[in-house]
């Protein structure tokens, strides 16, 4: 038993102290860097897949698995996994680049059949995906290409920006004659964050030359969005358009503009967003100034994790086994935004 | 005003010039830093870092720390949300269900931390992880539609103050009486000043941080419900997280050591303030997203520096010779 003063809730903050806790942080991060991905089968293939026969497991590497897009993918992905008789392992990389290299690295030296990544920085990932293919493992790459790859899954998030800065310019043009104010909630830090923002903003500013930019703030989750466009409000309160790099951000644009007194159908409003979340998705449907969003398609992307891995492993080539999901625009009264809906179950 | 004991109270209190300055740039800057609504849509945004940085002061100043709160934050907007998107629940059970899954963690993080006397930092950074991945196994898919009755939480006025701003103000006035005017208070502060004489005294070294914990867990759990109250939404992969260092900087900035033994709620209070005004000024200049990041940083290292300096001008305001009163003439006895 402890006594009393074991506890290193001591006070004396010393070079010893110092150095425990740093050690501390070192062995967490080191703790983290080191995880095994989770694994769903037992068993790890040595042999080369020479037919989809051959592949057993199938890991998907994701890194942004706080996302809420993540999960409705994942369910579709492990539905198809069961029902193509494969095993599904899944990293959790924390969204770290190098938390996503050590696992990536755990999983060639354990010669999964084939690896499904989503680089975080894709020109970080090529020794990887070229390491994985000379050990016989076939490597997809998801959200882009790579050289050394066996095929891709790819869906641009460029046009995903695009399509939503144009639809929201068109509808500024049309409701306030092109003149009014824009804010748009950005991410700079990523790769598919700056491809989405670049199409977005370039395909409004264009469309709309005459519309004011009044924000242009970093924010990916609504609680974040709600502060920054709070600010934005204070400022000018009559802010027209809001555009949000994810449905995160935009939903919290739209909490914002409503918190402020803004009704919730007011027609020189527009808030638009990218993903397809749920809780976004179902403003749309409601007839919300949420207008519209730049919609991943969960069950193709998820059933393509599976199936591009198995297609690759049955002889077909890069170019054959490819696929593009595209992004769809999604506003209220379109089919697809049932559909979608309806896919989160 | 009284002029002897204005330059010590400042010397105590070295952000209070640094917070007043800031709000006169960005009013100056932007002409709408001071207007009611910003100033109320700063104390609302502020009011859950709030909530969550005065336990946590308080459990710093008795010398533990807990960095689990970001996580816990996560749970408890999971816990009350899942009960109101999903079964409907009042507003009296979802806070009710929140304030468990928070007592829960603390218990945990205090019988890890106060019984058994493992590291309160490797502890609650393990905590950290292991909540929020709870949070994300029980709501993988964002949380919406929770009813008017959950929507009270976040969205009532209170004597004309928004409801997260009332329930930071009620939490400020509990953590203060306790701190102020009850033994426990001394207790707090002689365990940071002490554990071992503390003992010796008779003070319970290990209760006192452990109930510091429940605390801390429960206020991060509510805090985490009144967001969620806010949004309408839950996102268990993003709620919270890098709220555990918004609330240490908050707390460290405040002024209270993390050494333990020293520190007041009202620094604490004047940290969060801080930091609110901080990041809304900035966002009103429209300061781009990066400059953002330098400027915060180096606007915390002046925080730091001011707090350093602060314990050796209050002493030094202390030993300045009182000006002497000039003793008035008797008048000439006749």
């Amino acid at each position: 038993m402890s006594t009393p003063f074991s506890s290193p809730g001591s006070r004396d903050v010393n070079r010893r102290t110092f150095l425990a806790w740093t050690g501390g942080i070192g062995a967490a991060v080191l703790a983290s860097a080191c995880s095994a991905p989770e694994s769903t089968s037992g068993s790890s293939n040595k042999k080369v897949a020479t037919s989809s026969k051959d592949v057993d497991t199938i890991a998907w590497d994701y890194p942004f698995t706080f996302l809420p897009v993540y999960a409705g993918v994942a369910r579709f992905a492990k539905e198809r996994a069961k029902e193509k008789g494969v095993s599904l392992e899944q990293t959790n990389d924390n969204g770290k680049p190098d938390v996503q290299a050590a696992n990536l690295d755990t999983l060639i030296g354990k010669k999964v059949p084939a690896i499904v990544s989503f680089p975080m920085v894709f020109e970080a990932i090529e020794a990887q995906a070229a390491k994985a293919l000379s050990a016989g493992i076939i490597w997809v790459t998801y959200g882009g290409t790579l050289k050394n790859q066996s095929a891709s899954i790819t869906f641009s998030f460029e046009e995903g920006g695009r399509q939503l800065g144009e639809d929201a310019a068109a509808w500024a043009k049309e409701n306030l004659g092109g003149k009014g104010k824009v804010a748009f909630l950005v991410d700079d830090t990523i790769q598919l964050g700056r491809e989405r923002t670049a199409g977005m903003i370039d395909a409004f500013t264009k469309a709309a030359p005459d519309m004011k930019v009044v924000g242009r703030e970093q924010a990916i989750d609504p609680d974040t969005a709600l502060t920054k466009t709070k600010a934005i409000l204070a400022k000018h309160p009559d802010v027209n358009v809001i555009l949000g790099i994810t449905d995160g951000a935009a939903f919290g644009g739209y909490k914002a503009l409503v918190e402020s007194g803004r009704a919730e159908d007011d027609a020189k409003t527009y808030v638009g967003g990218q993903d397809g979340d749920l809780g976004s998705l179902e403003l749309i449907k409601k007839g919300t100034f949420y207008r519209a969003s730049a919609a991943l398609q969960l069950r193709d992307i998820g059933n393509a994790v599976i199936d591009v891995p198995l297609a690759v492993a049955d002889g077909k080539s890069d170019a054959e086994a490819s696929t593009d999901v595209p992004i769809a625009l999604v506003k209220k009264g379109d089919a697809l935004l049932d559909e979608i809906i309806s896919q989160y179950g | 005003m009284n002029a002897s004991v204005s330059p010590r109270r400042l010397a105590r209190y070295p952000l209070i010039p640094v917070v007043v300055a800031m709000a006169v740039g960005f009013e100056v800057a932007t002409g709408s830093f001071v207007g009611s609504q910003n100033l109320l849509g700063i104390a609302t945004d502020s009011a859950t870092l709030a909530i969550v940085a005065i336990p946590s002061a308080l459990l710093v100043i008795s010398g533990y720390l807990d960095l689990s709160v970001g996580s816990t934050y996560a749970l408890g907007a999971v816990a009350a949300g899942w009960l109101a998107s999903e079964h409907g629940g009042s507003l009296l059970t979802c806070v009710l269900l929140s304030l468990l899954a928070g007592l829960a963690v603390g218990a945990v993080n205090g019988f890890l931390c106060c019984v058994v006397g493992l590291s309160p930092f490797i502890v609650t950074l393990g905590t950290l992880t292991a909540v929020r991945g709870l949070a994300q196994q029980f709501a993988p898919l964002p949380l919406t539609g929770f009813g008017d009755s959950f929507a009270w939480l976040g969205g009532a006025k209170v004597a004309g103050l928004p409801s997260p701003v009332a329930i930071a103000l009620i939490v400020v006035l509990v953590a203060g009486v306790v701190l102020a005017l009850t033994p426990v208070g001394r207790h707090i502060y002689a365990i940071g000043v002490s554990r071992e004489a503390a003992y010796l005294s008779g003070v319970r070294v290990r209760t006192v941080p452990f109930a510091l914990f429940l605390a801390t867990g429960a206020c991060a759990a509510l805090a985490g419900a009144i967001k969620a109250s806010v949004l309408g939404a839950v996102q268990s992969g993003t709620a919270g997280t890098g709220f555990e260092l918004a609330v240490l900087t908050a707390v460290l900035v405040g002024g209270v050591a993390l050494t333990g033994g020293s520190g007041t709620l009202f620094g604490v209070v004047l940290g969060v303030a801080f930091l609110g005004i901080l990041q809304n000024g900035l966002t009103l200049v429209g300061v781009p997203t990066f400059w953002q990041q330098v400027a915060q940083g180096l606007a915390l290292v002046v925080a730091a520096g001011l707090a350093y300096l602060a314990p050796r001008l209050e002493a030094l305001a202390a030993v300045r010779p009182q000006p002497t009163r000039r003793a008035t003439p008797e008048p000439a006895a006749t």
